[in-house]
């Protein structure tokens, strides 16, 4: 353990001395500092956001390009040097070097996170201040509920993937339950929010009329409000939580008020909004979900300086990084691939396409199973993603942060014993 | 294996391949050595006759293609017989942007010594290798002589059983060679086992106990000096103040025994050790002129002229 302890300080030093370090905070305070210069349509809720999305993606960008850089020319740069001669010499396990170094990489980025964290914090406290916002517009963290279960009843028009279609005019309705509905203040407002896909058969409508059955199953009483919603815009509707009396659960019931109208929804279309958290708490949150993120660079960093060179090692993490952003995309570009193929073997050159055929086998085995095979392998960053809960002014909840951890843990626990062993196996030439 | 066997090898070959695992150097072909404790031992050979792929495999940053090697009775994989074994590299390979002292205490770190322990054993060392005007200045401003003595006192810090020193006195000026050699004879007094790889054969000549010659990998020859480098048939005989015509009587005896006589002529000194004459006089006489100037400084000017203006007036 002491060991570990000793190279994670040397390698701290190390970034200190070498001026590295310095100059990621440099960077990132000016691209931190430079937000409230952002253009910003809007009221000063909008400046706020604009500052706390840009104070989070430049943290995202400086603490991953920062584990990126120092991670992964660590171990190559030592080699390189030579320096690793008279470290392995010593009775210092190759495990234990591996160890050290990571934890000296996890003590610089989360010094520099906590310094980035402070000067975000710092800005947005500042901005806010100074914009003159509706009250409950400024800095919060909503508390978000989702539902428990979700109908659909009725005349369901279509089913495409997990969105589901409902007409209007009494054809189709959706049933949504929500659970755990818990609030302060009697005085308090919870808000619905909707998030739909529209379409109908009137022509140029961009809005159309929906009703929303609010039901309390504790006393059975019930009220229907109408909103209008645009086609994938969220749209919410606020209410006293005497609604709520005496209950923890809530039941809504959707429907595009007129025929021809529809409305596609999918299990995240609809959720409540009771109560709110402190911004401090969520910001904190938020950094430590970005914080895995960073550890778990770091980790598949140092995993890849145990075979690759440095610059090698950089675009390899790179392009980790990068893929990792859009395993979902990758995904569904292997469906379009999918889709293509049947397309040709049904309609058009289905006698050709019986037989072998060289394009469908490119297609399929040097295209399709890789995307689809990587997009499972890489890690998915966008689990490390806050940027939307600041925006939505959401609050994060706790299962996040720790399936934030989890996974980064997880996948950790993949990539260390695979460092250990290709590590073991190197030799110093 | 004996319980005196410091370091043992046996068919102990290296074959370094290419990205494709196709065989491309021979680094090293069935090496078979055996150093006894308490010996200073010679590893000799050309450039790429293997010397420090010897070393690197003894000390497990490579690994062999065939064969076997233990140090101080165990595998070369084995960590903690590592705190037993001072290496100093070919290059001296150091974190640039440490002190002497920090360098020092990172490796002391590595040993696990206490903290106390440690500070001692860097101030004795940093002493030893004559660094003290050095021991705050970052590593990258040294000079190579003044790395190489670092790396001397590295490999010291954990007072160990077998030192490992390839090319140690490389970059070192004739002081430090012969510092560096007196180091090595006394790390020999105090029943250390030392393994050298030098280029230097006259250096090896004077501390070595045993050698042994490699090219192209390959033993050519092992033995103790004296057995490799005495000539049987050839006697040397040192005699102060003779004079011409007793060489002359002496020659005739040696003709009258049947002997040859090869050649008649006054020694030399070596280089060494007129360079080293020469420096410690100008040492001990800049010593001379410092302690005139302290004089100087403890009387000061006024009552150095007011001695003169004595002089001068008797």
């Amino acid at each position: 353990m002491q060991q570990i302890l000793v190279i994670a300080k040397q390698t701290l030093r190390e970034s200190f001395r070498n001026k590295i370090f310095l100059i990621f905070v440099i960077l990132s305070l000016i691209a931190i500092c430079c937000s409230v210069f952002m253009p910003v349509v809007g009221d000063g809720s909008e400046r706020i956001k604009i500052v706390e999305s840009m104070c989070l993606r430049s943290i995202t960008f400086f603490g991953i390009l920062a584990a990126i850089l120092l991670s992964a020319s660590s171990i190559p740069t030592d080699i390189e040097d030579k320096l690793l001669w008279t470290i392995t010499t010593k009775p210092v396990s190759r495990t234990n070097l591996i160890f050290g170094k990571i934890t000296g990489f996890i003590y610089i980025i989360g010094l520099l996170l906590l310094i980035m964290g402070s000067a975000s914090y710092a800005l947005i406290r500042f901005t806010a201040s100074k914009q003159d916002v509706q009250k409950g517009k400024g800095l919060m963290a909503r508390e978000k509920f989702e539902p428990s279960n979700m109908q659909v009843t009725g005349k369901a028009t279509k089913n495409i993937g997990d969105v589901y279609w409902i007409e209007g005019g009494e054809r189709g309705t959706s049933t949504w339950d929500f659970e755990g509905l818990t609030y302060k203040k009697r005085t308090e407002e919870f808000e619905i929010e909707v998030k739909l896909l529209v379409e109908s058969k009137k022509r140029y409508t961009t809005k159309i009329p929906i009703n929303i059955k609010i039901i309390n199953p504790y006393t059975g009483e019930s009220q229907t409000k109408s909103i209008k919603v645009s086609n994938n815009k969220p749209a919410s509707l606020k209410l006293s939580t005497e609604t709520l009396e005496g209950s923890e659960k809530l039941t809504l019931v959707i429907s595009p008020k007129n025929p021809g109208d529809f409305i596609g929804m999918s299990s995240d279309s609809l959720n409540v909004f009771l109560g709110e958290k402190s911004f401090e708490y969520n910001f904190l949150k938020g950094l430590a979900v970005i914080a895995s993120q960073f550890i778990l660079m770091i980790v598949i960093a140092t995993l890849g300086s145990t075979f690759l060179t440095l610059p090698v090692n950089i675009l390899f993490c790179l392009f980790i990084f990068f893929c990792g952003n859009i395993t979902d995309f990758m995904r569904d570009l292997s469906t379009v691939i999918n889709t293509f193929e049947m397309h040709d073997h049904e309609h058009e050159i289905s006698a050709v396409v019986n037989k072998p055929n060289i394009i469908v086998f490119f297609l399929d085995y040097m295209l399709k199973k890789p995307l689809l095979a990587l997009s499972y392998i890489l890690p998915n960053f966008k689990n490390f993603n806050v940027g939307h809960y600041f925006v939505d002014s959401v609050n994060i909840p706790h299962k996040k942060v720790f399936a934030s951890f989890g996974y980064a843990f997880l996948y950790a626990l993949f990539c260390l014993p695979l460092s250990f062993v290709v590590f073991k196996r190197r030799e110093f030439a | 294996m004996d319980n005196n066997t410091a370091i043992k090898t046996e068919n102990l070959t290296k074959v370094y391949k290419n990205f494709w695992g196709r065989k491309k150097i021979l680094a090293l072909d069935k090496l078979n050595i055996d150093i006894q404790k308490g010996e200073i031992f010679g590893l000799l050979g050309p450039n790429g006759s293997g010397k420090t792929t010897t070393i690197k495999l003894l000390l497990g940053l490579i690994f062999p293609t065939e064969g076997r090697a233990y140090v101080l009775g165990k595998s070369t994989r084995d960590v903690a017989t590592k705190s037993r074994i001072g290496f100093l590299p070919e290059e001296s390979c150091f974190y640039r942007f440490l002190n002497a002292d920090e360098t020092l205490d990172f490796y002391g770190q590595l040993f696990s010594i206490p903290r106390k322990e440690r500070k001692l054993r860097i101030n004795r060392l940093v002493d030893q290798v004559r660094l003290e005007f050095a021991r705050k200045r970052p590593l990258r401003q040294y000079s190579k002589g003044m790395l190489r003595r670092i790396g001397i006192a590295q490999a010291l810090i954990n007072d160990p059983d077998l030192i490992i020193l390839d090319e140690p006195t490389s970059g070192l000026d004739p002081i430090g060679t012969r510092e560096t050699k007196d180091i090595i004879l006394a790390l020999k007094k105090q029943g250390k086992t030392v393994l050298l790889c030098s280029h230097l054969l006259s250096d090896v000549q004077d501390i070595c106990d045993k050698i042994v010659i490699l090219d192209k990998g390959k033993l050519q020859i092992a033995g103790t000096i004296d057995e490799l480098l005495s000539r049987k048939d050839v006697v040397e005989v040192l005699i102060r103040n003779l004079s011409d015509e007793a060489i002359n009587e002496v020659k005739a005896f040696i003709k009258e025994k049947q002997g040859e006589v090869v050649s008649i002529k006054n020694p030399t000194n070596t280089l060494e050790d007129l360079f080293l004459q020469i420096v410690q006089e100008r040492n001990s006489s800049s010593q001379n002129r410092n302690k005139i100037d302290c004089e100087f400084d403890q009387t000061g000017p006024e009552a150095m002229s007011k001695n003169n203006k004595t002089d001068q007036l008797n």
